[in-house]
Order: C-alpha cells, then sequence, then structure tokens
C-alpha cells in the first residue's frame, strides 16, 4: 500500500480542538457476517440506509462476508445507534463500539 | 443463480414492480405472513431472537437499555411489513414502498427459519432429511428476495456517500 505523501513541516494543529472533534464521534458500527442473510440483500441495504454506491457496498458487504465483519459507518453515539437500529430493522447483524 | 434467468417473481415495469407469483405461491406467502404475525405477537419464540440482535455487545446495562428503546418499534415495523404484504398478496403491481415492506418481510422470515434451521454456511440440500421441506422453503423465499432486490435496486436514489 502507498506510504502516503512525504511529510512536509506544517504548523502545528490545534489539539485541543481536535480532541474535542474525536470525542463527538468516537462510535463505530460494526456489520457481522452471518450465513442466513443473502450477499446481495445486504450489498442493497448499504446502498439503501447510507448512500454508499454499489461498488463501495458490495466491497463493504465483501469485507463482511470474507473478514467477518465491516465498520459500515461511525459517529457520535446517538447516530451510531439510530445506525445500528435501521440495520437491525432490516435484519442485519450490527454492533457498535467506542472506536479504538 | 443467474442473474440472466427470467424473474419468477418481481419484474419492474413502468415505474412498479409486477408480481408474478401463481395463486398457490401468493397464498402460500398469504399464509407464512399470518403465521410470522402470530410469532411476532406472542413474543415467546427463541427462534426470533436474530430479528432482535444486540447492539452492545461489551455493555449489558447499554444493551438492555437499547432493548427496550427500540423493541416496540421493531416489531411495529415488522407487523407493518406483514399488513402491506397480506394487503399487496393477490395485488398485478406494487410501488416501491409495498416492495420494501415485501423485502422486509422475506428477510425477517429467512431469519426465523434459518434460526430455527441453524443453518450454516456450509450447509448442503439433502432432500431425503427431515427439515428438507423448512431449507426448500428457505431457499425459495431466498430466490423471492433476490429478485426483490434487484427490483428495488432500480428504485434507489442516486448514491449519496462516496
Amino acid at each position: 500500500m502507498s506510504p502516503g505523501p512525504t511529510p512536509v513541516e506544517v504548523d502545528k494543529p490545534d489539539l485541543g480542538h481536535d480532541e474535542e472533534i474525536d470525542l463527538e464521534r468516537p462510535w463505530i458500527v460494526l456489520v457481522w457476517n452471518d450465513p442466513i442473510n443473502l450477499m446481495s440483500y445486504v450489498s442493497f441495504v448499504f446502498q439503501k440506509l447510507f448512500g454508499y454506491s454499489a461498488d463501495k457496498a458490495d466491497e463493504l458487504m465483501l469485507d463482511v462476508h470474507r473478514k467477518g465483519r465491516a465498520v459500515v459507518s461511525n459517529g457520535n453515539r446517538e447516530k451510531a445507534e439510530l445506525d445500528v437500529f435501521r440495520l437491525h430493522e432490516h435484519g442485519l447483524w450490527a454492533t457498535m463500539q467506542k472506536d479504538s | 443463480m443467474l442473474g440472466s434467468e427470467k424473474p419468477v417473481a418481481f419484474e419492474c415495469s413502468r415505474g412498479r414492480v409486477k408480481i408474478l407469483l401463481g395463486e398457490e405461491e401468493r397464498e402460500l406467502i398469504t399464509n407464512l405472513a399470518g403465521q410470522f404475525r402470530s410469532v411476532l405477537t406472542e413474543d415467546t419464540s427463541p427462534d426470533l431472537r436474530r430479528l432482535y440482535p444486540t447492539a452492545y455487545p461489551d455493555d449489558a446495562d447499554k444493551d438492555s437499555e437499547y432493548a427496550s428503546l427500540v423493541h416496540e418499534d421493531l416489531l411495529r415495523s415488522r407487523l407493518d411489513a406483514v399488513e402491506t404484504v397480506e394487503a399487496t398478496a393477490q395485488a398485478y403491481s406494487i410501488d416501491a414502498d409495498e416492495l420494501a415492506a415485501w423485502m422486509g418481510l422475506l428477510s425477517s422470515l429467512r431469519l426465523l427459519l434459518g434460526t430455527r434451521l441453524d443453518i450454516s454456511e456450509e450447509d448442503g440440500f439433502d432432500p431425503d432429511a427431515p427439515d428438507a421441506p423448512t431449507r426448500a422453503l428457505l431457499a425459495w423465499l431466498g430466490l423471492l428476495l433476490e429478485e426483490s432486490v434487484a427490483a428495488a435496486a432500480a428504485h434507489l436514489p442516486p448514491h449519496t456517500h462516496q
């Protein structure tokens, strides 16, 4: 994988401000592999709920299928819980946890 | 299943979705919808557990708080889907919202049956096994779900996320 651009000297960011933003977005939503849900259905639900393109939704679905899980959204606790609820409403096996 | 095969359940037609199912299949779906309502309303079957998953696997307190918050809403949206499917089971065609209800019911029924069968990804189909009829039903519902997904994908709004 690409190591990214060569670092250049920049002004130090305002760490206090960044921490505040981090505290507002500390949760991730995971979808877990299950043997019942169909792959096409899972990909469709990702597109419908999160507005992902078909390609991106397929990529996430294949991550779930092959690696056992994928992070499909993130945000503060309220947003993550709403996303989990919408996934549960569609029968997907979703959980949420603090991003580590 | 080849995507190019002619659909047997749902087909897009002039902005709506045509239901291609025969009389017996429509009756079967209506019957399954009614049975599902009973199981949902009774709310005691262990086979329902995949319909109410855990949100916080590492935090029992938060999870029971979440469960009590959403249980009624999850139940309501599934009962609404049952009602819509029953009301449109004999219809010639349905709109995108009604298709979403069909999809929801098909998915819920598969979760219930799959949990009951304790299905795993490696399972093959054995026509002589005692649970073969239920497995055949699960496969048939899967075919309908695949076709409902294909039909609904045509009604998705343009993607908003990269």
